[in-house]
């Protein structure tokens, strides 16, 4: 019992040196790593809207917190004015969650750009979305019809190509913006 | 002095992963890109020789029951650490390895130099020994993600090497390229063996 | 539910923890000589890895959530497997002798089996519920035994065949793995 006991108290040293030193690196990297989030945040926004004076976050406004595919919704203002609209969705795909960043203009009612912030898709294959080619597919779509992914060469303007042998991944990506185009709609330009 | 030979074990005849076929997961999953490669070898080689360096010292007062817990704690520890060095300095790389950065920890390479090593052998030997074993790691790593970057995908570090009407062999950078290169190149190794006994 | 049979079916076949997700693959190569110890190696995984991912995401809601101590993930989450695995052998041992023989020999090794740790971290990292993690946990467990059992099938047979000399042992099993990855790429169509 008392060996027991000892061996308890020295593996309880151990995890609590181990501890230590991880909360003291934590202490140390928190900060850098709180900015460098930031800045990739701050980035994105910019890639998938650049067109903006100042992009507020405004989720709490437009979105319950119980939203299973929008996570965050940042309007984009010019001299005052909501111009763009920028989303975080998120839904699944092959491999897991597809965080992607989607932007739409309120003027021209159409897709600005779009953005995968994180994945697991398979490389090689579903990974090619966080590729430019393929965010260029979506740039220009109108936002006021559903999006539809397809295999070949696109014929109608709301079709979307897929990504050769990622139907899945390409179909998951789809899904999350068609969910914030539906968003957008309802919200920006029918309100106004 | 012989740290030279600790050292040198790990790289070629005691190599980890071409060798003793330790460590496998994360040579198969990360190899798609040699950028990919390189850090993973580097977060390993880091752990490697910060556990060695502490087993070793430690050696003594551990009671040798509970020795396997306690290394695992420690290594734990040091993983957290690159783990959060790493998200705050290379998120890009952070990301792109994923959910193989906190399974260091369970790597056998690693607990398996802590019992067979670092347990037994003073701190500058464990030291030179984590090193070479690292090395060794992050060559075998390399050597095979070079195969299936540049043959699966046209690319080397990310650029584009024979321009764009090449077209790779898609399935060298997907899960069966892997099991595949890795089986070709142990083969290879077997056959210069061979040769060199001969 | 249909939640929980899309889980099911991606982790068993689509997304096989071994020949996709390159987890578990030392146990994989290592245990898989024979048909038999491939089976209780499964079943032991099976048993620990369902544990296993109900207490990591109640250690992860009620303990590191609460505290925002998210960064000890790691190191708890190996913690709460060792223990895991040391209680499971040490009740095992005492209740049932039979089944102990059957399985004795492979929980020490499952401690540092990535399958455990790696879909621990996946079931949170996907924001999964208790029980789409419990579901998850099983199925992955259960494509772990798939793949192994598959492959030590396999490698029964191989040992008659006529292999080149330099592919004897590990690479010619490396090669044969490929090959059952790419039958399992099939499975793909099933999403």
């Amino acid at each position: 019992m008392r060996e027991a006991i000892k061996l308890g108290f020295f593996l309880l040293i151990t995890c609590a040196l181990v501890g230590l030193g991880v909360s003291y690196t934590n202490a140390l990297t928190a900060p850098i790593i709180a900015e460098s989030e930031k800045l990739v945040q701050e980035q994105g926004l910019m890639e998938v809207y650049s067109d903006a004076e100042e992009i507020k976050d405004e989720t709490e406004k437009y979105l319950s917190s119980e939203d299973s595919v929008l996570k965050q919704v940042n309007v984009a203002y010019k001299a005052g004015k909501p111009v763009g609209v920028i989303y975080t969705v998120e839904s699944k795909g092959y491999g897991g969650s597809i965080k992607t960043l989607v932007g739409f203009d309120i003027v021209s009612c159409t897709i600005t750009n779009i953005k995968i912030l994180s994945h697991t898709e398979t490389p090689g294959l579903g990974a090619q979305a966080t590729e430019p080619w393929f965010a260029e597919r979506f740039q220009g779509k109108s936002a006021t019809a559903d999006l539809e992914v397809v295999k070949q060469t696109p014929q109608d303007g709301n079709e979307v190509q897929a990504i050769t042998a990622a139907t899945v991944t390409s179909k998951a990506v789809t899904l999350g913006i068609n969910e914030a185009r539906n968003h957008f709609q309802v919200n920006f330009i029918e309100a106004f | 002095m012989n740290y030279w030979k600790e050292f040198s074990k790990g790289l070629l005849s005691d190599n980890p992963v071409l060798v003793m076929l330790l460590g496998m997961c994360s040579v198969l999953a990360v190899s798609t890109s040699v950028i990919n490669a390189l850090g993973m070898g580097f977060a390993a080689t880091f752990v490697l020789v910060m556990a060695n360096i502490v087993i070793s010292s430690i050696r003594k007062i551990v009671p040798s029951n509970i020795r396997i817990p306690v290394y695992i704690v420690v290594i734990a520890g040091f993983v957290t650490i690159i783990e959060l060095i790493m998200k705050a300095y290379v998120p890009d790389l952070y990301t792109s390895l994923g959910i193989f950065i906190p399974l260091i920890v369970v790597n056998c390479i690693i607990l398996g130099r802590a019992e067979a090593f670092a347990s037994k052998n003073g701190i500058i030997a464990s030291l030179f020994d984590g090193l070479g074993m690292g090395l060794g790691y992050t060559i075998a790593l390399c050597a095979l993600a070079f195969f299936r970057e540049v043959i699966g995908a046209g690319k080397l570090m990310g650029i584009s090497l024979f321009g764009a009407n090449f077209q790779p062999a898609l399935i060298m950078i997907l899960p069966p390229g892997a099991f595949i290169t890795l089986g070709c190149m142990l083969a290879f190794l077997n056959k210069m063996q061979e040769k060199k006994a001969s | 539910m249909t939640k929980l049979l899309i889980i099911i079916v991606s982790a068993i076949f689509v997304n096989n923890i071994v020949v996709t997700q390159f987890l578990g693959v030392c146990p994989f190569l290592g245990v898989s000589k024979k048909v038999e110890s491939a089976i209780g190696m499964g079943a032991a995984v099976t048993f620990v890895l369902g544990l296993a991912s109900a207490i990591s995401w109640l250690v992860q809601k009620y303990i590191l959530n609460q505290f925002e101590i998210g960064y000890l993930q790691t190191i708890t989450f190996i913690l709460v497997i060792a223990a895991l695995v040391q209680f499971v052998e040490m009740v095992v041992r005492k209740f049932s002798p039979s089944l102990y023989n059957a399985l004795g020999v492979y929980l020490p090794l499952i401690t540092t089996n990535c399958v455990v740790l790696g879909v621990a971290i996946i079931n949170i990292n996907e924001n999964y519920s208790i029980i789409e993690a419990f579901t998850n946990g099983v199925a992955n467990a259960l494509g772990f035994t798939l793949a192994l059992v598959l492959f030590a099938g396999i490698r029964e047979r191989l040992d008659f065949a006529n292999v080149p000399k330099v592919f004897k042992g590990i690479p010619i099993a490396l090669v044969t793995a490929g090959l059952m990855s790419i039958a399992f790429m099939g499975f793909a169509g099933l999403m």
